[in-house]
């Protein structure tokens, strides 16, 4: 922070932004233009970009309406992070370019490319639909308008926070599930499902729920956290993740696929006796990278919500038990530290 | 493209409920919504306060009557009256239908709807959802239309009606995502388009597009705008951006302090000091900018909203969002020094006029929400009441127009009238006679109405800015779109959103140079006060033969007799 606090003193230099370049009209692959402008201190990477296209070149193309960070429109990926252009100081960035003055600028990931950075956003409100994102009323329409549903402080605040999403796509750029696989649900969707789901309001529960077990659903999450960490409105993604595997679990009538089935099992282990029998534990079946991703969070979160000490699983060390351990250590202190930042 | 029953403009607040209603009202009707933007980054999202409905709550003796009657006092009895009555009779079921709907409104311990006081309200009645109310009901009303399959067009620019004789055809689009201008036959059409605050640029807490598009397009089919030189002013905008730094600010104990080092409300408003009526602050400081006791700096003059003495952990617990914003849009930390800021652009009261039903005088043509002028909000709105406003009568110009769709029979746009539109575009291309910068006339234009058009008029500056306008729309005829690909060519969006800023600013600043009174939002130095036996009435704007032509309207009274306005 050296450098940049310097920079104050200083209040103006030149920055030089790198942005990819991308018009399928014309071009058969993507390139780089550099351009270097002056900066004052206080100047947001959006406002940098509108002075690059007033001042050098109006073909550089994004997408920007609000310029406040709340209508989600310009997410683009900035020295390498997806974030908002609008709400990102370029000083800020400054001390993380990796070639000294050279901010990045890219279209984010995991998303149509259409130009410059400008990604399609079809694929998402499909994914919308598909798990349908929406409150579907338990109240019949022609009653609609008459009567409030009384809601509770407590119900509220089951979805108050994942209501502040603004579908700026940046968690589903950085999700590493679907760089591989395109047709992945979605760390937003999933976000938005689960606040679906946890509404008193709503009767859709069981048929979302459904899908969301089914292929390229909520059993593919690795649980790598970069979505959570991702999120310009700090939202906490995995609370929604965790949720709905909770949920999936203990809803009888939708166990029958594999991921349900052996987490039932695992879970029901730690439920009953606190610890942790190697005897039960899916690895063997699954291998350890599914039992991480899949088991071991519920499993903490529960543990620590019942204020048990995390118990050491019993029986000889073999080598997978030996991993299983380390990974378990780890993922406690990643459950401790969401609690503590995201618990009301 | 088989013709449209319905076709709605807008994504917003407005055009979602207009849309949602059509269907409810006729599922039969081939219905579509068109938006320059996805709809769930309309500016509905922007709105933090909330919206008000006197549903008795949070004070048990709150009544649609208070409600309307604060509209009206609100609006400088400018307001139609019967247009209030709707709007206030109707709040109480439009906040509940959302709610039932799944918007998270916050709640009181009795587990119902939790509502907040508001400037201009006698009771408590503004409905929240902590502060991002809007957001919440834009994406509600967007999840509901996915649900019920809402056919949408997104990420295309409307741009003209076609018209022949006194009926609309359907509207003449761009696909923004190929370039490729598109038809859009239809038998009715319903403008929801938003607000056009925006023509004060850096000098507005308006979204880019935000324009005026709708009421651009109205005008230049013939149909008149009304009232259009009420503009409101928030007192509090960030100096660079126009941004707004809401009123919790002032609220919390922050201070406006002079370049002198004054705080200068000790001279407007001794008691209340920084906690004055909006208007009035807004004008104090104005008053001390032109006075030159302002600070200086490229983005323009600025007084300080200092909250420094307020110490870090105040300002971190209570003050956290207005932190934010001011470090990520300033990147000042007000725990260390003053918020740079100045007056802001805020709501445009003006707008297509419409009937109670949402109706225009042209056939088949109707509009609603910020960009229609029932009116419900006069000279000046309340807080929370544009809100209201969007979803109440979005709701009836949606219902009106599923009715009456398939009494007029659908046009036929010709390839001819597609192909004007393409070559016009073609043309800001052409490099030959084409050298205006965009980015300079849009920058002008702001200054010259921020100065002469801005919250204090007068006859002189007036004239000045008509003369300005008047010259920059003669340069615009000379602007050059630099980009030329056919591809998103954002470069061209901003010049046709300018040009629609240019035509309706000329009618904003007609309509304040004719009226000579001060009223709600509308101050004239050499007119100070208001003058209800030659100005209660509405100021009517229409394009006759390519020129402007000013008209008026009676203001429909009802129960409430002409008062001063005091609080
Ligand atoms: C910062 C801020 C705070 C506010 N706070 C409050 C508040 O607390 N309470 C309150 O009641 N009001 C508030 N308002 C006012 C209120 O938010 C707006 O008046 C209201 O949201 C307007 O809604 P709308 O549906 O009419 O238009 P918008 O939400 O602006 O939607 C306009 C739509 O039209 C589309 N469109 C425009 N032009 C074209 C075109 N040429 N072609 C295709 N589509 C087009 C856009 O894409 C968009 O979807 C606030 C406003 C601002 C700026
Ligand atoms: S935690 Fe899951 S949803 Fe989030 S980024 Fe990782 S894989 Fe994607
Ligand atoms: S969850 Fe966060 S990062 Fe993802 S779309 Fe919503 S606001 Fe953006
Ligand atoms: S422009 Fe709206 S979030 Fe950045």
């Amino acid at each position: 922070m050296t450098v940049s606090s310097e920079q104050h003193i200083e209040g103006k230099r030149d920055v030089t932004f790198r942005v990819f370049r991308l018009n399928p009209q014309v071009d058969s692959k993507p390139y780089f233009d550099d351009y270097t402008i002056p900066v004052e201190r206080g100047i947001t990477v959006l406002r940098a970009l509108n002075y690059i296209k007033e001042n050098i070149d109006a073909s550089v193309s994004y997408r920007v309406f609000c310029q406040a960070g709340i209508c989600g429109s310009c997410g683009m990926r900035i020295n390498g992070i997806s974030k908002l252009a609008c709400t990102t100081q370029v000083w800020d960035e400054l001390p993380k370019c990796r070639e000294a003055g050279i901010i990045k600028i890219e279209p984010l990931r995991n998303l149509p490319l259409l130009k410059d950075l400008i990604v399609d956003m079809d694929p998402l409100v499909g994914k919308m639909k598909h798990y349908r994102n929406w409150v579907e009323s338990s109240m019949p329409e022609p009653e609609m308008g008459k009567k409030e549903f009384l809601v509770s402080e407590e119900e509220f605040s089951r979805y108050d926070k994942a209501t502040d999403c603004i579908l700026c796509a940046s968690c589903v750029s950085e999700c590493s599930i679907l760089r591989a696989n395109k047709e992945y649900v979605s760390p937003a969707v999933l976000l938005k499902s689960y606040r679906m789901n946890v509404d008193t309001r709503d009767s859709l529960h069981d048929v979302r729920l459904a899908e969301l077990v089914q292929d390229h659903g909520v059993w593919d999450c690795t649980h790598c956290y970069r979505c959570q960490e991702t999120c310009v409105k700090n939202i906490p993604i995995m609370e929604a993740i965790h949720g709905i595997r909770e949920d999936a679990i203990e809803c009888r009538g939708l166990k029958d696929t594999a991921g349900a089935k052996h987490a039932e099992a695992f879970m029901s282990d730690i439920e009953k006796k606190g610890k942790l029998v190697e005897a039960t534990l899916p690895f063997r079946t699954n291998g350890v990278a599914w039992t991480v991703k899949n088991l071991l969070p519920m499993a903490v979160k529960m543990i620590l919500k019942r204020r048990t000490p995390p118990p050491p699983p019993l029986v000889k060390s073999s080598k997978g038990m030996k991993q299983f351990r380390e990974e378990f250590r780890e993922m406690t202190e990643h459950v401790k530290d969401d609690h503590k930042t995201h618990n009301k | 493209m088989k013709p449209f029953d319905i076709i709605i403009v807008g994504g917003g607040g407005a055009g979602l409920y207009a849309a949602m209603e059509a269907m409810k009202t006729n599922p039969s009707l081939n219905i579509a919504v068109l938006s320059k933007v996805y709809p769930n980054r309309s500016h509905t999202s922007a709105a933090q306060g909330g919206a008000n409905a006197a549903l008795a709550n949070t004070a048990k003796d709150d009544s649609v009557e208070l409600h309307i009657f604060d509209t009206i006092k609100g609006s400088d009895y400018l307001a139609d009256q019967d247009a209030a009555e709707v709007l206030c009779t109707e709040a109480p079921k439009i906040i509940r239908e959302l709610d039932n709907m799944g918007t998270p409104w916050s709640r009181l311990d009795d587990k119902t709807i939790a509502q907040r006081p508001f400037g201009g309200a006698g009771r408590p009645r503004c409905c929240y959802c902590a502060d991002k109310t809007g957001h919440t009901i834009l994406q509600t009303l967007y999840e509901q239309c996915l649900k019920k399959g809402v056919v949408f067009f997104n990420e295309y620019l409307a741009l003209n009606l076609s018209v022949k004789g006194s009926r609309s055809k359907g509207l003449i689009a761009m696909d923004i995502k190929t370039g490729k201008i598109e038809a859009f036959t239809a038998r009715t059409v319903i403008f929801a388009t938003g607000g056009y605050a925006k023509m004060y640029w850096n000098r507005s807490s308006n979204a880019l597009g935000n324009s005026g598009d709708g009421q651009a397009i109205a005008y230049r089919a013939g149909i008149p705008l009304k009232d259009m030189e009420f503009v409101q002013f928030h007192p509090t905008g960030l100096r660079k951006s126009g941004l707004l730094v809401t009123e919790g600010a002032r609220g919390e104990g922050g201070y406006l302090v002079n370049s002198l080092g004054e705080r200068f409300m000790s001279r407007y408003a001794p008691e209340k000091m920084e906690l004055g009526p909006r208007d009035l602050v807004s004008r104090s400081i104005e008053t001390e900018i032109l006075q030159g006791r302002g600070f200086d700096s490229p983005a323009g003059k600025y007084v300080h909203l200092d909250l420094t003495h307020l110490g870090a952990d105040l300002i971190r617990q209570r003050l956290p969002q207005i932190r934010e914003m001011s470090m990520y849009f300033e990147g000042v930390d007000p725990i260390e020094e003053p918020i740079p800021v100045r007056p802001t652009a805020h709501y445009s009261m003006g707008g297509i006029d419409t009937d109670n039903q949402g109706r225009t005088v042209m056939e088949g043509v109707y509009a609603a929400g910020e960009c229609a002028c029932v009116s419900v909000h006069g000279a000046n709105r309340l807080g929370g009441n544009s809100l209201l406003d969007i979803l109440v009568f979005g709701r009836i110009a949606g219902h009106t127009a599923a009715e009456e769709a398939r009494s007029f029979e659908p046009g036929n746009i010709t390839d001819a009238e597609l192909k004007e539109h393409a070559e016009e575009i073609r043309s800001y291309m052409q490099p030959s006679g084409h050298y205006e910068r965009y980015g300079a006339l849009r920058e002008e234009l702001g200054h010259t109405l921020g100065t002469n058009v801005g919250i204090y008029r007068e006859a002189s500056l007036l004239r000045k800015g008509i003369e300005e306008i008047a010259a920059l729309r003669e340069r615009f005829k000379k602007v050059r779109v630099f980009d030329s690909s056919d591809v998103f060519n954002t470069n061209l969006l901003q010049v046709l959103e300018l040009r629609n800023m240019l035509d309706l600013s000329e009618t904003v600043a007609a309509g304040a140079y004719a009226r000579e009174e001060s009223r709600g939002s509308h101050t004239r130095t050499d007119f100070p006060t208001r003058d209800d036996g030659k100005w209660h009435k509405h100021t009517m704007a229409t394009l006759v033969d390519g020129k402007l032509e000013l008209g008026e309207k009676p203001v429909t009274m009802g129960r409430y007799e002409l008062q001063e306005r005091t609080y």
